[in-house]
């Protein structure tokens, strides 16, 4: 009983980690139609952010944390400006683009900080687990799980509550029109990147002590993040909440009986069947063929 | 005995109910015209004819054959072609290529592969551009054709695709007077040849070209009639009431 | 008139093209650095691969070093049985297998005692593959970057996977010390010339494969697809086999590439499956011109003999993987169609003073004279 509790608890951190990295996927995509593949690159950017500030600044891990969404999403920010913004209407080559950042990012990082794993350490009074309900849980995945909670909600009301969310909905239904009602499109769309990059570099900062840090570290939750957003259909932010949850609790099952990289594979082969019926993804409607 | 019948057809999006058991039946040699205001649901109509919009209730039949369920090419191998509202090639292909495209006899990926795309049946490729006035930008991209052209190029890509069926969806829209006669000229040429079905709001172009006319409103088929039935009909002025008319439509 | 002009010049290219790479090794007479070119060729044969998907398909392949590892792995599993009486353990078991407790030759491997079944396997296997994840994603009308990610996605799952399987795969390490491949009594020595030239001659053949292939209809339709899918439904197409048979070309031939790398470097590894290695295949594509099979080649051969000529300790490779990074960024940016739009652009600027009693209207332009942004 206890083991299928434990079970079910690992599960969670792995889907709360899942969707701290899908969340900013699938906004970016949601609203720009772009599917940047730096995404893992600023996860890993929000990694060493905070390893800088902890090893060399001797900040704490907390104020870390709000740092690193800044630091990351300025960077997202930018390079909105300066390249996404010229790409618009051709999503391959925006694929391409933000790859080669990527790239580049993983490189600046590897000529910089070295190419050697880097460690995060956790912070003292979040090492004990705490008792709960009879169980053994471990402070730390509670923090991430209630950051994941924090930050899914103010996203919710951000895009449903707020007048900034009424004009990205409106961009993102139908950007020509919402341009001639004189939103300024441009300002939404390096807003949502850099909100995107931010999240990015969060989930990063919050992996870190979990897990070494390197200038590849990225490509690995991208990747999954990339299954979630494929099998949660994109532009729903309950669909990205559902399937990361399942995507979660399924890869802990799965990783139980035999190991992570089986699990992964056999997720993989099951969304890839997904898309066959439902190629929408699991919690969008269907709507018209072609 | 009709070439295409559409008994009750249904078509949702999600809620909203675009087609309200619609029928509408056309013989075979015959160009209909279908008109309605803007809403009623004639693009949604032969959406779902080739396979664009899915049933959700009703039959379409072709040539004896219920092909509600099918998929499009299969639609288009029987028979039916489609030229859309908002003019569709393919832009980065050469008008030429546009309609060695459109020119399918073998559908199958290893039939095609012994074809070749330069040289196979060049001249009557050529004589199909010259019947729409296009062949001095015969190997040129279609992209740089002007909005008339590039209906008229969608045209005889229908024409290539030799289709028993031709459904053209508003095809003289954004033509000028000059254009639009053309376009009726060329629509006379077709006719007899092709059954057609003909969505317009030119009230002129019809006169000029339809026999028969079809009103739908609100996803429904209103009246049926020659030109002169359908202007007097009260229900058809009634359902133009607010959108200026049936001529200025 | 522009017709016979292109395919002229495109005759003149690829004549000047194959001769080019023929004569070479009469000018070499270093082993190592034939080896070297003869791995650039082999670049030449993914990157014209990729091109028939993605520039003629629009089908943007990121997992396309699935194709060229599976395919090398099929290459160096039966070279590697090949040198048991030398290099590997007890009863008959490559080494690494012996070091993992593995008892007796997992039955897939059994058929590779066979070099004329790896060589079938080489090209059949990934082609296998990607009828099925093909199957699954283009029937489902899945598009665009959804296929990328999806690719992506399969690339590293394939990945991990091998590099999991120690006990059947050499894991990490791959297989290592595999003998020289012997194919109608030639002993293809990866340093020697009889190696370079059956490179070279794939090379070749690939290219005019895919020659062929794009300039069929069949061809046309894939171009008409990269254009605008749903509309070639409506003529009668069934669109998703044409992108099925384009990706599984491009799967084929990928894999037989990866034979070939596996013959010249003399072991496979899972660094043939990299992300790295499907990140270049985009960069050679994208440099060349994507809608370009010699292009793409060309770009393929240039970017890695400039990055070969340079240097290759690992400190510098970091450094050139950066520049890598800005050179692609820049060329999706202002050079969409690659460098060989610049060649036809120049060639259909000769051509344009010679012909001058051309009409206007006949005036040759070439596909790629769109140069910059749009
Ligand atoms: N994909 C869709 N999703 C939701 N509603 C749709 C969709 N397509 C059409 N509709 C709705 O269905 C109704 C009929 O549309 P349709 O395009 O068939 O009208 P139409 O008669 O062609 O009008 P017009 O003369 O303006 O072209 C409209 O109210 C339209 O808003
Ligand atoms: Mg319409």
């Amino acid at each position: 009983m206890t083991d299928l509790a434990n079970q079910i608890i690992t599960g969670l951190s792995i889907a709360s980690i899942l969707l701290l990295v899908s969340l900013g996927l699938a906004i970016i995509y949601g609203v720009m139609g772009v599917i940047n593949l730096a995404h893992g690159d600023f996860l890993m950017l929000g990694a060493y952010a905070v390893w800088l500030m902890e090893s060399a600044l001797g900040l704490g891990f907390l104020p870390c944390l709000v740092m690193v969404f800044f630091i990351v999403g300025a960077i997202g920010w930018l390079v909105e400006r300066t390249l996404i913004r010229h790409l618009y209407g051709r999503p391959l080559d925006t694929i391409l683009a933000t790859w080669g950042i990527g790239i580049i990012l993983q490189q600046a990082i590897r000529l910089s900080a070295g190419a050697q794993l880097r460690y995060v350490k956790m912070p003292d009074y979040l090492v004990n687990p705490l008792h709960l309900l009879g169980l053994d849980i471990s402070a730390y995945r509670l923090l991430i799980f209630s950051v994941t909670i924090v930050l899914v909600a103010v996203t919710y009301i951000l895009i449903f509550h707020t007048s900034f969310g009424i004009r990205l909905r409106a961009v993102m239904q139908n950007a020509e029109i919402a341009r001639c009602f004189g939103i300024n499109n441009a300002r939404i769309y390096s807003l949502t990147f850099a909100y995107g990059a931010g999240l990015a570099g969060l989930a990063g900062a919050l992996v870190s002590p979990l897990k070494s840090v390197s200038p590849d570290m990225g490509t690995n939750y991208v990747v999954d993040a990339f299954l979630v957003v494929v099998s949660g259909g994109v532009q729903s932010l309950f669909g990205t909440v559902a399937s990361a949850g399942i995507i979660g609790e399924l890869s802990g099952g799965f990783a139980y009986f035999w190991n992570d990289t089986l699990a992964r594979a056999l997720l993989f082969f099951l969304v890839v069947v997904l898309i066959r019926f439902r190629p929408q993804g699991i919690f969008a409607m269907p709507l018209r063929r072609g | 005995m009709s070439l295409l019948e559409l008994k009750g057809v249904e078509v949702q999006f999600s809620g909203f109910r675009a087609l309200r058991g619609f029928d509408l039946s056309v013989a075979a040699g015959e160009l209909r015209c279908l008109i309605g205001p803007n809403g009623a649901g004639k693009t949604t109509a032969l959406d779902v004819i080739c396979g664009k919009a899915q049933v959700n209730g009703g039959d379409i039949i072709f040539a004896g054959q219920n092909i509600s369920h099918f998929e499009e090419h299969r639609i288009a191998r029987l028979g039916i072609g489609r030229k859309f509202q908002v003019p569709s090639v393919f832009r980065e292909l050469t008008v030429k290529e546009n309609l060695h495209v459109a020119f399918c006899r073998r559908a199958g990926v290893f039939a095609n592969l012994g074809i070749s795309a330069a040289k196979a049946n060049a001249d009557e490729l050529e004589k199909l551009a010259e019947l729409v006035g296009l062949k001095e930008s015969f190997r040129r991209e279609a992209g740089i054709l002007s909005h008339g052209q590039t209906q008229w190029l969608e045209i005889a890509m229908l024409v290539a695709q030799d289709a028993q069926l031709l459904l053209l969806d508003e095809p003289t829209a954004g033509m000028t007077a000059a254009e639009t006669r053309k376009t009726a000229e060329l629509c006379k040429q077709l006719k007899g040849r092709h059954t057609m079905l003909v969505v317009e709001h030119d009230m002129g172009f019809i006169k000029e070209i339809g026999d028969v006319i079809s009103v739908m409103h609100q996803g429904r088929l209103l009246a049926q009639g020659t030109v002169a039935e359908i202007e007097s009909d009260p229900e058809v002025r009634k359902a133009y009431l607010g959108s200026g008319g049936i001529r200025g439509a | 008139m522009r017709r016979i002009f292109i395919s002229r010049g495109h005759i003149i290219g690829y004549a000047a093209f194959a001769l080019a790479i023929l004569v070479v090794p009469l000018f070499i007479d270093d082993p190592y650095l034939l080896n070297k070119l003869a791995r650039y060729l082999i670049f030449g044969i993914l990157a014209a691969a990729l091109a028939l998907s993605w520039g003629y398909t629009g089908i943007l392949n990121l997992g396309q070093a699935v194709s060229f590892g599976l395919g090398s792995y099929c290459m160096a599993m039966t070279l590697k049985l090949h040198t048991i009486p030398i290099q590997t353990g007890a009863a008959g078991l490559p080494d690494f297998m012996v070091w993992n407790n593995v008892k007796s030759l997992p039955w897939f491997w059994e058929p590779f005692h066979s070099t004329a079944f790896a060589v079938v396997a080489g090209v059949a296997f990934p082609v296998v593959v990607a009828l099925l994840l093909g199957w699954f994603v283009f029937r489902a009308r899945v598009t665009g970057v959804y296929v990328s990610i999806i690719t992506l996605a399969m690339l590293v799952v394939v990945n991990l996977v091998i590099v999991d399987q120690q006990r059947f795969t050499g894991g990490f390490n791959g297989l290592t010390d595999l003998a020289d491949l012997k194919l109608f009594g030639i002993d293809f020595d990866p340093y020697s010339s009889a190696t370079y030239y059956l490179i070279a001659l794939s090379l070749l053949a690939t290219l005019m494969i895919g020659e062929l292939v794009v300039r069929s209809k069949t061809g046309l339709i894939m171009q008409a697809i990269r254009d605008d899918e749903t509309r070639v439904r409506y003529f009668g197409y069934d669109v998703a086999r044409y992108q099925i048979f384009a990706f599984c070309v491009s799967a084929g031939l990928s894999g037989f590439a990866g034979m070939l790398y596996a013959m010249v470097m003399a072991f496979a590894s899972p660094t043939f499956l990299s992300v790295q290695i499907s990140l270049s295949i985009v960069i050679w594509c994208a440099v060349g011109g994507r809608e370009s099979l010699i292009g793409s080649a060309l770009g393929a051969i240039l970017v890695t003999g400039i990055q070969g000529g340079l240097s290759e300790t690992p400190a510098f490779l970091n450094t050139w993987m950066l520049i890598m990074g800005a050179l692609f960024v820049a060329v999706v940016l202002f050079l969409p169609k690659g460098l060989i739009s610049i060649v036809q652009l120049g060639m259909a600027r000769l051509a344009g003073k010679k012909i001058s009693a051309l009409t206007e209207d006949e005036a040759p332009l070439p596909r790629g004279h769109k140069l910059g942004i749009g």
